[in-house]
């Protein structure tokens, strides 16, 4: 059989509420079984020492915490209809979803997907309860009800588009489930599969028939194989499981717990009465599911059996296990049973056998059977070649096999054989910057979840801080509300996640929400802004500028003969001669600009100061590399070469004042304006001192710039000749990204950046100023400064032209910079909206999933039956507030509060009208589908009888906020 | 004794707090910055102990963890894969428990067997020799950890214009740290082969070169020094003991000493060791020190030298490490080749 594995887990039992707590109690042979809790049934009515009619013997049973709690809000659904749902849907539901998240995926990531849904459960007693009620029926109390809808729910839910079955075979529903989907996967029908078992006891019904029918303990205790053994003891329980042909799974590096490799099913047919074992049946289950995994029965460790522990059935499913174990092995087969710790838990009792195994698989221990200090001897459990683990039993190395039966009351039988995962090594490395995301569904959530997050950063190495941060990025990054912190080692990430969680600024300035669209500008920085070993950080720290910048040194070499990346980062001062400092800008905003197109940003405009200009129309598609790299090359060559006469200077004076000295003298020119007051001025150095002193006098600040030659003056004009030729082959191609050229002061429409433009950009004046003024003016919201360090946004700034709202980044800020500073860019984008392609800011071998901390719901709303037959209620807990009473109430909310139509809308879903906010969607924030909106509809029609008049189906496509339908109400012309 | 499979695929450092220079110590201690700089050469080094504040800020649990975690996560490999732990110290957080074991605890290793060696600058060897013993079929994967904590020997309290010189001198010469590798029976790209180790006790008769004392209770005696150095005899042994070692583990493993890349020397201060290193004469190597800027750190040292030569080093290149323990004269050593 295709090895399917088992890439996520999570689950709750009594006494377990996650699947490490669930182990902790497994390894320690503990149990969950306590008394019935108040809000199931009236105990003291269904009881009896005796066990008469209509009763129950025990008092006690395995009963899962918080059962009653969900977080409506996050799944958007509407209190009322959350209330009318079967608890078994509400759990499967946050149980599914944090069983993905387990599996090192997004479960957003799976929408669309032909991801199949399996769920096994065997009793629906909210069904059994609500349907009776027939006065209180209304549609979500249909839809909310019934098995099919458990699986459902989720599909719908998570939009999941594979088969979605509700498995009900009594007591191996869940493994039944469970061989299905390993079918489904073999079969190639679904990629991803999603195995749930549910089982909630609401009613002591069948406490009540196992009694009657002799099979309950009286000490509510599942005894299995012990020589107390005297029936069962019932459970509850919620585990879903996310499986995954091996073969993909190893291919995306997830992390396996153990491996299915082969599953079998079968019937008792005519046995001995309906639920009746049959020990051919079993034993012949358990052969199939060998022979398809295609190992012997002496080849398993560890069995985990049905074990019941009833005498009779302990007494048959160890003689169908001898049949196979009997013999021909050299050590007993370790043999248990889950139901001693967690009780029968019905529809869930394979998918807790299931879990256990794969639990125990991948922590290579079996754990201990509770209550087989004293086995029951007439089971003669050596003589059938089994044996119990008395206390934790450590697993020999290498592969290991385990086999996990579930039997049925009604005669189907499954049997699954489970190996361990094969080893994988996925080497980490220290010192890449990364970005750790957490996203959550209201901020309230966001700071819960990135608390837990923040609790498994500290036993996380520095080396592995590149893999959290990746796993972060692709499993917990993609809900609305979004937090982000970039760095480089551990000690950084966690100090600024715990001071965004400790302080409320941190926490503004470390959080997002999605949806925005940013408009981002990039601005790549001139000369003079080179310094010795620039980038070098970012180069250590950052694989996509590392690769880029890797690329333009290959483009570079054969023009400049050494490479640029050894030159650059030798570190000497050399690098302020332009020979070297043009090819070396050029390559590195080529490269920290490729790096973020890499990323996933996608700029609404380039925009470059000078020779800025080649890294701008290279990344923006005008320019190819290679014409860029020999161009650039020959640009700084001939300068170089040019004698040093000239001199420049930056001048704080208009332009009109600027321009007529500068006219009068040959060789001088205004080399840049950028800005109204903002000038250079560039030629033969003692006309341009004459000048400088002048407009000194005049009172303008007069700067002298450190530069080796007069750049875009006259004195440039002697490499006009030779450049221009060489220039002439250059393809100018038509830009993806549109590009302000400094040149020309304003967009370039159409324009080719052929030679003659590069020509005349040698000499031409950078105006800065007007092409800044016209990138402003498509309003961009931020502006990305690419280059060695921040020039161009500090000179945006100080002409007041950039307005403080436009957000400037800075993906290196200078020579002291710490090479995390690309990581934060993409970190701020994001925050604001971005959706980043994650797995190319880190090195292939760091791009490995790890496991976090799964999805924490909310645990304030709680919704649950009031009496045995009865009406259902929201119920809150002492000291809690009411649900969705934490979210922040808008000050519009506060005004509406008493508005007709909100109450209306409130009602219909059972909210209260203060968390009716105006930019609530009806659907996604509300949980307000077509039919609620139709009811929705008829009530608001008898307050508003102008309504009456629009059909309603035409008005709900067109209403899509609380905000929407407010205005439908007040002026209903407007939209009829 | 000669390996037959033993690699070294991951390794780990772990140093607390800031780096501590020489002005920052004399500002603590009645010692002089030129003098350490001159006469030790060390010019950083890491504390427990916060100077400032007079606070422990981590035990050596905390420390090993860290640099365990560190090496397992370079080698890619979970805690729940270890199958034995092995530390070396000679300044335990506490005579019971092991620190390996708080050690093991904090990593989330368990149902393990651990070792914790009593020992000095040896200690290192001693525990990988240890491990490599250990390594069977049924174990093919161990933890080797080294480290020390001076903070109970760093007393900020008293005044320490009255220690006398040879007990003042610790104060520039220690520092603390832990250093850790993961050793596997299985190669794995990058991993560093380890050929051959030397680990020897060769004290017979001579008096300790070195004596750290430790107190329970009943305090210590008035007048009695808690750390001891023979500084003459180190002085004069320790150069000759490393040529020994060398020459030793050359010969046993069958190396010309033209076919070195890597030294990684005894790691005494930035000024013996470098002597050491020129008495050892094998040029064309590459020196691998690191206690110029992290101080003595005891059993921390030869895996903080391992940890920086696991970055250097490339396939069939050849690295000799030597260390002597002075306490009672311990020789100690070990060849690695890269994988």
């Amino acid at each position: 059989m295709t090895p399917v594995a088992i890439v996520g887990i999570d689950c709750r039992f009594a006494g377990a509420g996650d699947p490490e707590q669930f182990w902790e109690l497994l390894r320690r042979g503990e149990e969950g079984i306590g008394p019935v809790p108040p809000q199931r049934w009236d105990v003291e009515r269904y009881v009896s020492e005796d066990g008469r009619p209509g009763t129950a013997n025990s008092r006690l049973g395995g009963f899962i915490e918080d059962a009653e709690a969900f977080d409506h809000e996050f799944f958007g659904i509407s209190p009322k209809e959350a209330a009318a749902l079967d608890p078994q849907q509400r759990l499967v539901l946050q149980t599914v979803w944090r069983a993905i998240e387990d599996a090192t995926i997004d479960p957003r990531s799976l929408a669309g997907s032909r991801t199949g849904v399996f769920v096994g459960l065997m009793s629906s007693e909210w069904g059994n309860l609500h349907m009776l009620d027939f006065e209180g029926l209304t549609p979500q109390r249909g839809s909310g009800n019934g098995y099919c809808m458990v699986a459902n729910r989720v599909s719908y839910h998570l939009d999941l588009k594979g088969p979605s079955i509700a498995v009900d075979t009594a007591c191996s529903s869940s493994l039944m489930a469970t061989h299905l989907g390993v079918s489904a996967l073999v079969s190639g029908e679904c990629d991803l599969v999603v195995v749930a078992g549910v089982n909630l006891m609401l009613t002591p019904a069948l406490s009540i028939f196992y009694t009657q029918a002799g099979l309950s303990a009286p000490d509510g205790r599942c005894k299995p194989f012990a020589a107390a053994a005297d029936g069962i003891g019932r459970g509850e329980g919620v585990g879903v499981v996310v499986l995954r042909r091996l073969e993909d799974a190893m291919a995306d590096r997830q992390p396996v717990y153990a491996v299915i490799e082969g599953s079998a099913a079968n019937q008792d047919g005519r046995s001995n009465g309906i639920t009746a074992p049959n020990r051919w049946s079993q034993r012949e289950v358990m052969a199939r599911a060998l022979e398809r995994a295609g190992v012997a029965a002496r080849d398993l460790t560890f069995v985990e059996a049905h074990g019941t522990g009833t005498i009779l059935g302990d007494m048959i499913e160890v003689n169908a296990l001898g049949e196979l174990h009997g013999q021909g092995r050299d050590e007993p087969c370790w043999l248990g049973s889950v139901k001693g710790n967690l009780g029968h838990t019905e529809g869930a009792a394979g998918i807790a056998a299931l879990i256990k195994t794969s639990l125990a698989m991948s922590k290579r221990t079996v754990p201990p059977t509770r209550h087989s200090r004293e086995e029951n001897p007439r089971l003669k459990l050596r003589e059938n070649g089994l044996r119990l683990a008395k206390a934790p039993v450590q697993l020999p190395r290498g592969r290991v096999l385990a086999g996990v039966s579930s039997f049925g009351l009604g005669g189907t039988n499954v049997h699954v054989v489970l190996g361990s995962a094969p080893p994988t090594r996925w080497p980490a490395r220290d010192g890449e910057a990364g970005v750790l995301t957490v996203s959550a569904a209201s901020p309230e959530a966001l700071r819960r979840n990135a608390a837990a997050l923040l609790g498994t950063l500290g036993a996380t190495a520095d080396a592995q801080l590149s893999q959290v941060c990746f796993s972060s990025n692709r499993v917990k990054a993609s809900l609305r509300h979004r937090l982000a912190v970039a760095g480089r080692d551990r000690a950084t990430i966690t100090g600024l996640l715990s001071r965004a969680l400790s302080d409320d600024a941190a926490f503004e300035a470390a959080t997002g929400r999605a949806g925005a669209r940013p408009r981002t500008g990039m601005l790549f920085t001139g000369q003079g802004s080179q310094y010795p070993a620039m980038t070098r950080r970012l180069y250590e720290a950052s694989p996509p500028y590392r690769e880029r910048l890797d690329a333009v040194d290959q483009a570079l070499r054969p023009h400049l003969g050494y490479s640029l990346v050894d030159a650059l980062f030798a570190g000497g001062e050399e690098i302020h001669d332009t020979g070297l400092a043009q090819p070396a800008l050029f390559a590195v905003e080529y490269a920290m600009g490729g790096a973020l197109l890499d990323l996933g940003v996608r700029p609404a405009f380039m925009l470059g100061h000078s020779v800025g200009e080649y890294a701008a129309a290279c990344l923006a598609g005008a320019l190819d590399l290679e014409d860029a790299a020999r161009l650039i090359v020959l640009r700084g060559a001939l300068m170089r070469e040019l004698p040093r006469s000239g001199s420049m200077i930056a001048v704080k004076a208009a332009v009109e004042d600027v321009r007529p000295l500068v006219d009068a003298c040959a060789d001088v020119s205004l080399a840049a304006v950028n800005g109204p007051g903002d000038v250079v001025v560039s030629g033969d150095s003692a006309a341009v001192a004459a000048i400088g002193d002048r407009l000194a006098a005049g009172g303008a600040r007069v700067t002298r710039l450190t530069v080796s030659h007069a750049f875009h003056s006259p004195l440039m004009r002697p490499v006009l000749e030779a450049f221009g030729e060489a220039a002439a082959t250059v393809t100018a191609r038509t830009p993806s990204v549109p590009v302000i050229s400094t040149l020309r002061g304003r967009r370039l429409d159409g324009e080719p950046m052929d030679g003659a433009y590069w020509t005349e950009h040698i000499e031409g004046t950078v105006r800065f100023g007007d092409a800044l003024a016209v990138a402003l003016a498509g309003e961009p919201t931020h502006l990305v400064e690419v280059g060695p360090r921040p020039v161009l946004l500090p000179l945006a700034r100080r002409a007041g032209a950039a307005p403080a709202s436009v957000r400037g980044l800075v993906p290196c800020p200078g020579p002291a910079a710490t090479g995390a500073e690309l990581a934060e860019t993409i970190a701020a984008l994001y925050l604001d909206g971005v959706e980043p392609r994650w797995p190319v800011l880190y090195s292939d071998g760091q791009r490995v999933p790890r496991r976090l901390p799964v999805y924490e719901f909310a645990t304030a709303g709680r919704f649950w039956v009031d009496g045995a037959v009865a009406t259902v209620v929201r119920h809150t807990r002492p000291g809690e507030p009411a649900a969705g009473a934490a979210a922040p109430v808008t000050a519009a909310a506060v005004e509406v509060g008493h508005d007709p139509v909100i109450a209306a809308i409130a009602a219909v879903g059972g909210y209260a009208p203060a968390e009716i906010r105006l930019e609530a969607r009806l659907q996604e924030d509300l949980g307000y589908d077509s039919v609620i909106l139709m009811q929705l509809m008829d009530q608001l029609k008898a307050g508003f009888p102008a309504l009456g008049r629009i059909p309603v189906a035409e008005v709900v496509p067109q209403v899509a906020t609380v905000a929407d339908l407010l205005a439908l109400v007040r002026d209903p012309a407007e939209v009829a | 004794m000669t390996a037959s499979d033993a690699y070294v695929v991951g390794t780990g450092s772990a140093l607390p707090g800031p780096p501590v220079d020489n002005a920052e110590l004399a500002r603590h201690f009645p010692v002089n910055a030129e003098w350490i700089e001159r006469f030790i050469g060390t010019r950083t080094r890491h504390f427990a102990v916060d100077l400032a504040t007079g606070e422990q800020r981590t035990g050596l649990a905390e420390l090993a963890a860290t640099a365990a975690g560190q090496a397992l996560a370079k080698a890619g490999v979970e805690p729940d894969e270890v199958s034995f732990v092995v530390l070396g110290t000679a300044s335990p957080d506490s005579l019971m428990p092991a620190t390996v074991n708080l050690a093991a605890d904090i990593l989330g290793i368990d149902r393990v067997p651990t070792f914790q060696l009593q020992s000095g600058c040896a200690g290192a060897v001693q525990a990988l020799e240890t491990a490599m013993a250990l390594l069977s079929p049924d174990r093919p994967l161990g933890l080797v950890i080294g480290g020390d904590v001076c903070a109970k020997h760093m007393d900020l309290r008293r005044g320490l214009g009255k220690l006398p010189p040879s007990e003042l001198v610790n104060y520039a010469i220690f520092g603390d740290g832990a250093g850790a590798a993961v050793l596997s029976a299985q190669p794995a790209p990058g991993a560093l082969a380890v050929r051959h180790v030397l680990n020897r006790f060769t004290g017979l008769g001579r008096p300790p070169g070195q004596v750290i004392n430790w107190y329970g209770a009943a305090g210590r005696a008035d007048g009695e020094q808690p750390v001891v150095e023979d500084y003459k005899a180190i002085e004069a042994r320790v150069p000759v003991m490393a040529g020994e070692i060398l020459w030793e583990l050359l010969d046993r493993t069958g190396w010309d000493a033209g076919t070195i890349s890597y030294l990684l020397p005894p790691q005494l201060s930035g000024v013996m060791t470098p002597r050491i290193v020129k008495e050892l004469g094998l040029p064309g190597t590459v020196e691998v020190s690191v206690v110029a800027e992290v101080g003595n750190n005891g059993n921390a040292l030869p895996f903080l030298q391992l940890d920086r030569l696991a970055e250097m080093v490339r396939p069939g290149e050849r690295a000799v490490a030597v260390a002597v323990e002075s306490s009672k004269w311990l020789k100690a050593g070990f060849t690695l080749e890269g994988v």
